[in-house]
């Protein structure tokens, strides 16, 4: 029988934002299935449970599309922590997380973490094409041949470039910095402290859903960073155990909401 | 509403006669030229019902020729499909009649270059090596504006060309006040459908009457209003005239692709009924029992689905007063699973409107696998309560754990559809059978019953052979001139029956030698047949529950707060 017949209430929720074909389904399914497959673009939103150790995480792969915005927030709401993905071969992307992604994590936990994720890696660095599982390997040629490749993903060796050789070729269009500054603008939106606050260099990664490059540690960092709120949760539901976490909360979210946009 | 809709024909057929008849005549003044397919003299003698076995030859030489014609159509369209409808339309002798193609064209032709999207480009051109018989039928669609919206097939540069002369000719017969319906050549019938600001045009060399085709577009304009609800796209298009909705819907290319995939292979959509899977009736009734009591506030549809076939459906008490569910609604949530389903482990959550429930308006879908890996059972509940996830999960958790208890996925897995056999009539290889009144209760869904198509239909190309013989004896039942009652349609590979009376609509395929005698005898076994098995073939009773207790939340077309939802917040981004 599935386990999820058995669900226990998910301790804690994290939320995959991004645009369209940035890769949040892939990075997702690389996660827990150590596979990379042909996705189809997801609809509004699919939700899954991640047994770590003995909690349960309830992670939300949300739709990119334009059509889906509005359920943004629904998903969003009382999230712990918040991927939001980028595709490290399309500026656009990056600026449509904070064009269009960033107002619907206005109903996250007030304590909620964020990371910032570029995928498709394997596109521009080296490092990445590596496949870092290797149960996956033989399974990833063969998909490879399946899935359209974007630009560079034929080549089996990065290009010997003077580009390739500061670990980025020429396809690349978000550079780890322009990340690592968009994540100093969240905190500042969300009106934390960088001093108080988990440092970019820690929340920012780059990766690929198609090799495996950096999937595990990402979902593990935020994993092991949400550990807190996860056991903040339990203890609020020992004292009040009709608290439903996924409860829509205070009046102070839907202000922020509503004064943003 | 419209004024008198212009019929341009192909050449000396389109003077005086209507469209259903000029083709006709089209035809069958071709029939020479290979491709005259069923459409032969043979058939004004089927309209008297006494059909002998004649016109054999002629028959050969269409079936076989109508092989040859597929393939040298999709080397021909896989050239260039703009071109390929320049020259179809051209075929149709448009220019003599003073439609002047190429003078109107060119400044759309312009227009549509400059802004075709990265994505048609990526778009998987062939999906899955039915390559043979993919451009038969193409599908744009595009706005009023001449933006290209969708198409089915094509490249880019292709994409624009052919949408720049659809939208000529749109806007040329518009000029003169008149909607531009259709236009026949020889091979190829063009079909327009204007629905709101959307512009839905077919291309197809697959014999469909005009009226089947048109009956199909009208399903892709469903399916995205499915996804964007009509309010929000004519509010888009009142916004902004020349908005590229293509924003909107990026990625739902292959819901559409599926779609269509569906209506060329799935007779459901021809007869706008439902299949369902024929099932035990105490199974049946045990399953929608276990849905019939796993319920929180606002669910107003649990549907269960296996192997794309309706195992039970169970409406709220003032959704099912209210109206029913019409089967292409249905039709359209089965295709958003077929092709939401990649990624099956997760549940899903969408919002999801039903267009004849209420065009205007989103439900949220719960879409989930009951039997992961395999992942053939699949459970749908809709509500109108968009924060509603936990809680519909929560009636999964209930459903999935009474289906636990009665051991109802092994029962579900060992339900088939059944053989043509079991009806234990020699000479029926095949049939369709739609009752207009499937139990006393009123306001049924309206379904059908089909057994699996088995040898000579098992392989995609004969089944595709079948399909078309049942959609030309549709096209003739249904023709809007000279409907019928009955037809007795002697081919060369198989003999046909369709009959249409005021309880039921029946095609019967029999092998060829049968008589006629013997295929009435035959038709009488089988309607008995039928009925002695309805329970069994037909969901029976619809049984409901109660969840809502302010109806005027759920019922149709509720003013409360579904309405301030149905941009599903993308309008703010325009
Ligand atoms: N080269 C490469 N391609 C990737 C990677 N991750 C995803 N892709 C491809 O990018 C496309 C989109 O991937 P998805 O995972 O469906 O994207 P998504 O973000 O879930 O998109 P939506 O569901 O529409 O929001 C697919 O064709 C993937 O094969 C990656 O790491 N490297
Ligand atoms: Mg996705």
């Amino acid at each position: 029988m599935p386990e999820a017949s058995k669900m226990k209430k998910p301790d804690v929720k994290v939320v995959l934002l991004g645009d369209m074909n940035v890769g949040k389904t892939s990075l997702l399914h690389r996660y827990t299935e150590r596979r990379f497959k042909d996705t189809i673009s997801t609809v509004g939103g699919a939700f899954f449970l991640k047994q770590w150790g003995p909690y349960n995480i309830s992670i939300w792969d949300t739709a990119g599309r334009e059509q889906f915005h509005g359920l943004g927030s629904m998903y969003c709401r009382g999230a712990s922590a918040v991927i939001l993905t980028y595709d490290v071969t399309n500026w656009q992307s990056l600026a449509e997380l904070e064009e269009r992604f960033l107002s619907l994590t206005d109903t996250a936990h007030h304590g909620c973490i964020y990371a910032v994720v570029g995928n498709k890696a394997d596109l521009t660095d080296s490092k990445a094409q590596l496949s870092q599982d290797s149960d996956g390997v033989s399974e990833d040629q063969i998909q490879e041949e399946m899935t359209k490749p974007q630009v560079l993903s034929a080549c089996p060796t990065p290009p010997a470039s003077p580009a390739s050789l500061s670990g980025m070729s020429l396809n690349k269009q978000v550079t780890r910095e322009d990340a690592m500054a968009f994540y100093g603008r969240i905190l500042r939106y969300k009106g934390l402290e960088e001093k108080g606050s988990l440092p970019a260099e820690k929340m920012c990664f780059e990766t690929s859903a198609k090799t495996g490059y950096n999937v595990d540690t990402l979902f593990e960092t935020l994993f092991d960073l949400v550990l807190p709120s996860i056991l903040r949760n339990r203890n609020e539901n020992l004292q009040s155990p009709t608290v439903d976490l996924e409860e829509c909360r205070g009046a102070g979210s839907k202000r922020a909401r509503s004064t943003c946009c | 509403m419209f004024p008198d809709p212009t019929e341009i024909n192909d050449g000396d057929a389109a003077d005086k006669e209507d469209p259903a008849e000029s083709r006709l005549s089209d035809v069958a003044a071709q029939e020479q030229s290979l491709d005259a397919e069923p459409l032969s003299d043979q058939e004004k003698e089927q309209e008297t019902e006494e059909t002998e076995n004649t016109e054999r030859q002629n028959n050969d030489s269409t079936e076989t020729a109508d092989g040859g014609t597929e393939d040298a159509a999709v080397d021909h369209d896989q050239s260039d499909s703009g071109e390929f409808v320049v020259t179809v339309l051209a075929k149709a002798k448009l220019e003599e009649q003073g439609i002047g193609v190429k003078g109107r064209s060119s400044p759309l032709l312009e227009a549509g270059t400059q802004e075709c999207p990265a994505f048609i480009s990526h778009r998987d051109e062939d999906v899955t090596g039915d390559s043979w018989r993919q451009h038969r039928k193409h599908v744009f669609v595009l706005s009023e504006a001449g933006k290209p919206i969708y198409s089915r097939y094509g490249s880019e540069e292709a994409l624009s060309s052919t949408m720049g002369v659809m939208m000529a000719l749109v806007s040329f017969v518009q000029s003169g006040d008149n909607i531009i319906r259709s236009v026949y050549s020889e091979q190829h019938i063009v079909v327009f459908l204007q629905k709101g600001p959307l512009v839905l045009v077919c291309v197809s060399s697959s014999r469909q009457s005009e009226e089947q085709l048109r009956g199909e577009l009208l399903y892709v304009y469903y399916q995205i209003i499915s996804m964007l609800t009509q309010a929000s796209i004519s509010r888009i298009f009142e916004h902004k005239k020349n908005y590229d909705l293509r924003r909107l819907l990026a990625g739902s290319e292959k819901i559409l692709d599926g779609l269509l995939n569906l209506v060329d292979s799935d007779p459901s959509f021809l007869l706008a009924a439902i299949h369902c899977l024929p099932l035990a009736s105490s199974l049946r009734d045990s399953l929608s029992h276990i849905l019939q009591k796993a319920i929180t506030p606002n669910l107003v549809f649990s549907i269960l689905v296996a192997k794309n076939q309706l195992l039970t459906i169970v409406q709220e008490k003032t959704v099912i007063e209210d109206t029913r569910l019409e089967p292409t609604d249905v039709h359209l949530l089965l295709n958003l699973i077929g092709a939401s389903s990649a990624f099956q482990a997760g549940e899903i959550w969408t919002p999801i409107c039903l267009p004849l429930f209420n065009p205007d308006c989103y439900f949220y879908a719960y879409i989930s696998y009951l039997d992961p890996p395999e992942c053939t059972v699949c459970l749908l509940l809709l509500s109108t309560d968009k924060e509603a996830f936990y809680a519909v999960a929560e009636c999964k958790r209930k459903i999935e754990e009474a289906m636990v208890a009665q051991n109802s996925l092994s029962l579900i897995a060992k339900a088939q559809s059944y053989s043509v056999s079991q009806v234990g009539v020699s000479d029926l290889r095949h049939f369709m059978y739609k009752p207009f009144d499937v139990p006393d209760t009123y306001r049924q869904l309206t379904q059908f019953t089909s057994p699996e198509m088995e040898a000579p239909y098992s392989s995609e190309e004969e089944k595709m052979r079948l399909l078309d013989l049942y959609r030309f004896m549709h096209s003739r039942i249904h023709s809007t001139s000279r409907p019928l009652k009955l037809i007795y349609h002697v081919a060369e590979r198989e003999t046909l029956l369709a009959w249409v009376t005021s309880k039921f609509e029946l095609y019967t395929c029999f092998s060829p030698l049968v008589t006629k005698a013997c295929a009435i005898t035959a038709i009488t076994k089988l309607l008995r047949w039928i009925k002695k098995e309805e329970d069994r073939l037909f969901i029976r009773y619809p049984p409901k529950y109660s969840t809502t207790p302010n109806p005027s939340k759920s019922s149709r077309g509720g003013k409360s707060d579904q309405q301030d939802s149905t941009d599903n917040g993308f309008l703010s981004l325009l």
